[in-house]
């Protein structure tokens, strides 16, 4: 069950919903988008899952979440953006590495590469952080270009297509969803091994 | 129009076979089994020296009725042999394989066969489901979502993983591509609601079999509606009817062909496994439920002299709107290649060379 709570920056409010316990995940989230989806409740059976709001036109929006989750006692964490949150987790990646253990982006298509700010688009290369790229297979064409186009400037940046969704991932595709994030920010480049197993009967 | 042959492998029991699907493999002759092999190149370059355009082979298991279970190996086989013809690759049956392996395998054939490759995907027939202990129930889901990886590994540009229902991949970056870009001429094979939509929605061609034109006609009607709601036309040649034909000099003996054959499939499931299939095997033309066909003999559309079957193919381009036909010319089966060998005759000299410009 998630409870809402709240923390100040700057006389500023920022709202926060958390559940679970263990490694934290960090999701940044709009305002809007601050009710959950079931793959929140999910991941927060393994995870300590944080979704923090960034609002729209939060300058600096990196700088801001990385204070907040200070005051909140994270002192690592995975991170976890959707779309308009994207570039906040970037520069936050950019700005204390050692700080963001993995970064997952859910269908980053609302600030494409070239769209946004120059300055971190200018800086994407220097990302060392393992990143994972979540796109959905209904999403349209120039949204899918824009996931290949931050794979290539992400050094070691993986790519995956989650079927049957379109940009709301976590909404349509739940489980597998959760599934694949779940697996990212426990093993990061790693989870590339199967660990399923195909044994019938021993 | 275009005229494909479908090559099922003759094989000739020197012996009575059992009856009963799947056939008792202890009931195989190898001799036998290697001299359909030989005289399958034979025939087919016959085939190719009569001007067919595309051979074609398909996937079943299990019977010596069509004896390629491994298409992808039959095709690359004929690709090797044939100079000329298309490699018309019917069919790996999608949900009982491993999507990335048939992409991967598919790339290196188009590669190998200097892009010679035609290339169908489908979900199979209801009692293939049996062979590799695949859920009749989950075929369709497995055959949208293994398609779906197939056209998407040849054509990222960057290692991808796919977070899928059936399916799950970490990685996917297959080496070598298709030659033909960005992948060889592809079709969604079946009649069904869900078949023609996939195949609107990427682009493909369509493939409709058996049926009498009327009803295939529903489901190429119904593709070409799928394909103008996404905002192109499909040209003829991207649809293609695999249909069995039996020309012979003159209607009467045609119709005596006919008649000759079994009135069921040769080989048939038990009754209790037919009955389980038919409750788990779903299936529609265009949206309209219909039957799996699953004990009964596919019907023969074009039957008749050689007139008779011209106007038919003209029938059914005007119905069907078929651009390609894949045909048998004598049901697989046959305990003797003289009817295939004078059919192949009669089609090459007096039907093939009237059908061109349908």
């Amino acid at each position: 069950m998630f409870s809402d709570r709240h923390v100040e920056i700057d006389g500023r409010r920022l709202r926060y919903r958390e559940a679970g316990q263990g490694l934290a995940l960090v999701h940044l989230v709009n305002a809007d988008a601050l009710a959950l989806t079931p793959a929140h409740g999910l991941l927060a059976r393994t995870f300590r899952v944080v979704a923090l709001e960034i609002p729209d036109g939060t300058r600096d929006g990196g700088a801001v979440a990385a204070r907040a989750l200070t005051q909140l006692g994270l002192e690592a964490f995975n991170l976890m953006a959707s779309a308009t949150t994207a570039p906040a987790a970037l520069a936050l990646a950019l700005q204390a590495p050692a700080r963001v253990r993995s970064i997952v982006l859910e269908s980053p298509a609302a600030v494409a590469p070239g769209v946004g700010d120059p300055a971190l688009q200018a800086r994407l290369a220097e990302i060392t952080t393992p990143t994972l790229i979540l796109m959905g297979t209904l999403d349209d064409a120039t949204a899918t270009g824009v996931g290949r186009a931050y794979q290539a400037r992400i050094v070691g940046c993986h790519l995956a297509f989650v079927y049957a969704a379109g940009a709301a991932i976590a909404a349509e595709r739940a489980e597998a969803f959760a599934e694949i994030v779940a697996d990212f920010c426990e093993r990061r480049e790693a989870f590339v091994i199967s660990r399923a197993t195909t044994l019938i009967n021993p | 129009m275009k005229v494909s042959f479908f090559e099922t492998v003759r094989y000739l029991p020197p012996q009575a076979l059992p009856s009963e699907w799947p056939v008792a493999s202890g009931a195989y002759d190898p001799e036998a089994g290697a001299r359909a092999y030989r005289d399958m190149l034979d025939r087919l370059a016959y085939v190719e020296s009569i001007g067919f355009d595309w051979v074609s082979v398909s996937e079943h298991h299990y019977s010596p009725r069509i004896l390629t279970p491994s298409p992808i190996v039959s095709a690359a086989f004929l690709a090797a042999h044939l100079k000329r013809a298309t490699i018309a690759l019917l069919g790996p049956i999608v949900p009982h394989s491993n999507p990335v392996r048939v992409a991967e395998e598919l790339a290196m054939l188009d590669t190998m066969a200097q892009g010679r490759l035609v290339v169908g995907l489908l979900r199979g027939t209801t009692n293939e489901a049996l062979t590799y202990d695949l859920n009749p129930a989950e075929a369709r889901e497995r055959t949208d979502e293994g398609m779906e990886i197939i056209l998407r590994a040849w054509t990222e540009p960057q290692p991808f993983g796919w977070q899928g229902r059936h399916f799950q991949y970490r990685t996917i970056s297959v080496w070598p591509r298709p030659l033909q870009q960005p992948h060889p001429p592809t079709f969604a094979l079946g009649t069904s609601r869900e078949s023609c939509e996939f195949a609107a929605r990427h682009r493909l061609g369509c493939g409709v079999s058996y049926g009498p034109f009327e009803v295939m006609a529903k489901a190429t009607r119904y593709y070409r509606e799928q394909c103008a709601r996404h905002g192109w036309e499909p040209k003829p040649e991207q649809i293609l009817y695999r249909a069995n034909m039996l020309v012979a000099e003159t209607d009467e003996a045609a119709h005596a062909l006919l008649r000759a054959q079994p009135g069921q499939a040769p080989f048939t499931m038990r009754a209790g496994v037919r009955d389980a299939m038919q409750t788990l095997d779903s299936r529609n033309v265009a949206g309209e439920a219909r039957s799996p066909v699953v004990s009964g003999a596919l019907p023969t559309t074009f039957i008749g002299s050689p007139d008779t079957v011209v106007e038919q193919v003209r029938r059914c381009r005007d119905l069907v709107g078929a651009g390609v036909l894949d045909l048998s010319l004598h049901p697989p089966g046959s305990t003797t290649l003289d009817p295939l060998t004078r059919a192949l005759d009669l089609f090459g000299n007096k039907v093939l060379p009237r059908i061109r410009d349908i």
